[in-house]
C-alpha cells in the first residue's frame, strides 16, 4: 500500500445525518441524470409541455440537493466538526470567477450584476479554504439577485482594511425589516416577506455562512433598510 | 475508426445503466464492475482507455482502487475520473494527490457533458 493511502485510513465517526445525506444524494443524482437525458431529446423528441414539465422537476432536484448539502453542513458545524482546509489563495480571483458564472442569473432576474475592486495591487494572496469561501460568496450573490427589485443592481466589492480584506455585496432589493435583522443568521429563519418572494430556500445559507467565515478568522455583517437594499460583508485577516 | 474503451466502477445500478447508455450512445466501448476488485481485475484483464470511478464502493473502496491504478507502473498512465457525492476539501485533494486527472460532484454535474469530459481526457493522454 503506497504512503498516500496510508494517511487516509483514519477512520472518520459515522453520523445517521451523514448516512442519511450521502444515501439520498445517489437516487437524486440518478433522477437528475435521466432528467438531463430526456431533457436533451439525445432519446427522443419532445414536445414543449413535455420539456417545460421536466424542466420544472429538474429544477426541484437541483432544490433537495441544496437542502441536503447544507443539512449535512449544519450537522457537521453543530458537531464542531466543521473542517477547513485552507491555503494561500488569490480571493479577487475566485470572486471574479463567481460574479461571471452568476452573469445568467443576473440577466434572466432583470438585475445588473457588478464588480469593483479598489487597489488590486495592494490585496495580497490570503490563507483560506477556496471552496467553503466559494460557498460563502454564492450564498450572499444569489441571495442579492434573488431578492433583487426589478432593474435593479447587485454591486460586488473588495477592499483591503489595514490587516483584512472586506468583500460586500450591495443589492437594491426588498431589504430586511427591523424586527427580522437580529434572527437573519439563526438557522432556518426566513422572514415572512422572503417566504412570500421565495416560498423554497433552506434558510440555512445564512447561518452555514456565519459558521464558516468565523471559523476563519473572520467577520460577517449586514446593513438594510426596507424597501431599499441590503449589504452584506465579511472580512477575512491578511495574515 | 478505433473505438475507444471506457470502464465505469460503480456499484449503483441506475446510474451505472445512466452512464454506460450514455457514452454507448456517444460511441465508446463500456464495460462494467460493481466492486473495487472487480474494477481492478478488469483494468488488468481488458486494459481501457479511460477509467470513470465512484469512491464509496463495497469491498475495496475508490481510493483504494485509485492508489493501486496510481502506484502500478503499467496502469498508471490510464486516466482515471472520480464521480462522487463526496463534497469536502480534504477529499477532493486526497484524489488529486494520488493522481487522480478530474474529480466531479454527482449532483452537481451535467449528465451531456460526460462524453466532453471522457473525450478531453482520452485527448490529452
Amino acid at each position: 500500500m503506497s504512503k498516500n493511502l496510508k494517511k487516509k485510513k483514519n477512520k472518520r465517526p459515522i453520523e445517521a445525518i451523514s448516512v442519511a445525506s450521502h444515501q439520498l444524494k445517489t437516487p437524486l443524482s440518478v433522477i437528475k441524470g435521466y432528467l438531463e437525458v430526456l431533457i436533451s431529446e439525445d432519446v427522443g423528441e419532445l414536445n414543449s409541455k413535455q420539456k417545460d414539465y421536466l424542466n420544472d422537476i429538474l429544477k426541484n432536484t437541483q432544490k433537495m440537493e441544496e437542502f441536503l448539502t447544507h443539512l449535512l453542513e449544519v450537522s457537521k458545524i453543530e458537531r464542531g466538526e466543521l473542517e477547513l482546509n485552507a491555503r494561500k489563495v488569490d480571493l479577487k480571483e475566485i470572486v471574479r470567477q463567481e460574479v461571471e458564472d452568476f452573469k445568467i442569473l443576473a440577466k434572466a432576474k432583470n438585475c445588473q450584476l457588478n464588480l469593483n475592486i479598489e487597489n488590486e495591487d495592494k490585496i495580497p494572496k490570503i490563507k483560506i479554504a477556496p471552496l467553503k469561501i466559494i460557498e460563502v460568496i454564492d450564498n450572499l450573490i444569489s441571495n442579492a439577485i434573488e431578492y433583487n427589485q426589478d432593474k435593479g443592481e447587485v454591486l460586488i466589492t473588495i477592499k483591503r482594511k489595514e490587516d483584512k480584506l472586506v468583500f460586500c455585496c450591495q443589492d437594491s432589493g426588498m431589504g430586511i425589516s427591523e424586527e427580522d435583522q437580529d434572527k437573519i443568521f439563526k438557522k432556518f429563519y426566513r422572514s415572512e416577506k422572503a417566504l412570500s418572494r421565495l416560498p423554497v430556500g433552506s434558510g440555512l445559507g445564512l447561518f452555514i455562512s456565519k459558521a464558516i467565515i468565523e471559523k476563519s478568522g473572520g467577520e460577517i455583517w449586514f446593513d438594510s433598510e426596507e424597501g431599499k437594499g441590503s449589504t452584506f460583508c465579511f472580512s477575512l485577516p491578511i495574515e | 475508426m478505433k473505438k475507444y474503451k471506457v470502464l465505469i466502477i460503480e456499484d449503483d445500478k441506475f446510474l451505472l445503466k445512466l452512464y454506460s447508455e450514455n457514452l454507448y450512445r456517444k460511441g465508446f466501448e463500456v464495460i462494467s464492475a460493481s466492486t473495487g476488485n472487480e474494477g481492478l481485475n478488469m483494468i488488468f484483464t481488458e486494459k481501457p482507455d479511460l477509467i470513470i470511478l465512484n469512491l464509496i464502493l463495497p469491498t475495496k473502496d475508490g481510493f483504494e482502487v485509485l492508489d493501486s491504478i496510481k502506484s502500478n507502473s503499467e496502469t498508471k498512465t490510464i486516466p482515471v475520473i472520480v464521480m462522487t457525492n463526496l463534497e469536502q476539501d480534504e477529499d477532493v485533494n486526497k484524489v488529486k494527490e494520488m493522481g487522480a486527472e478530474e474529480y466531479l460532484i454527482k449532483t452537481k454535474f451535467s449528465m451531456h457533458k460526460l462524453a466532453d469530459v471522457v473525450i478531453r481526457w482520452l485527448y490529452k493522454s
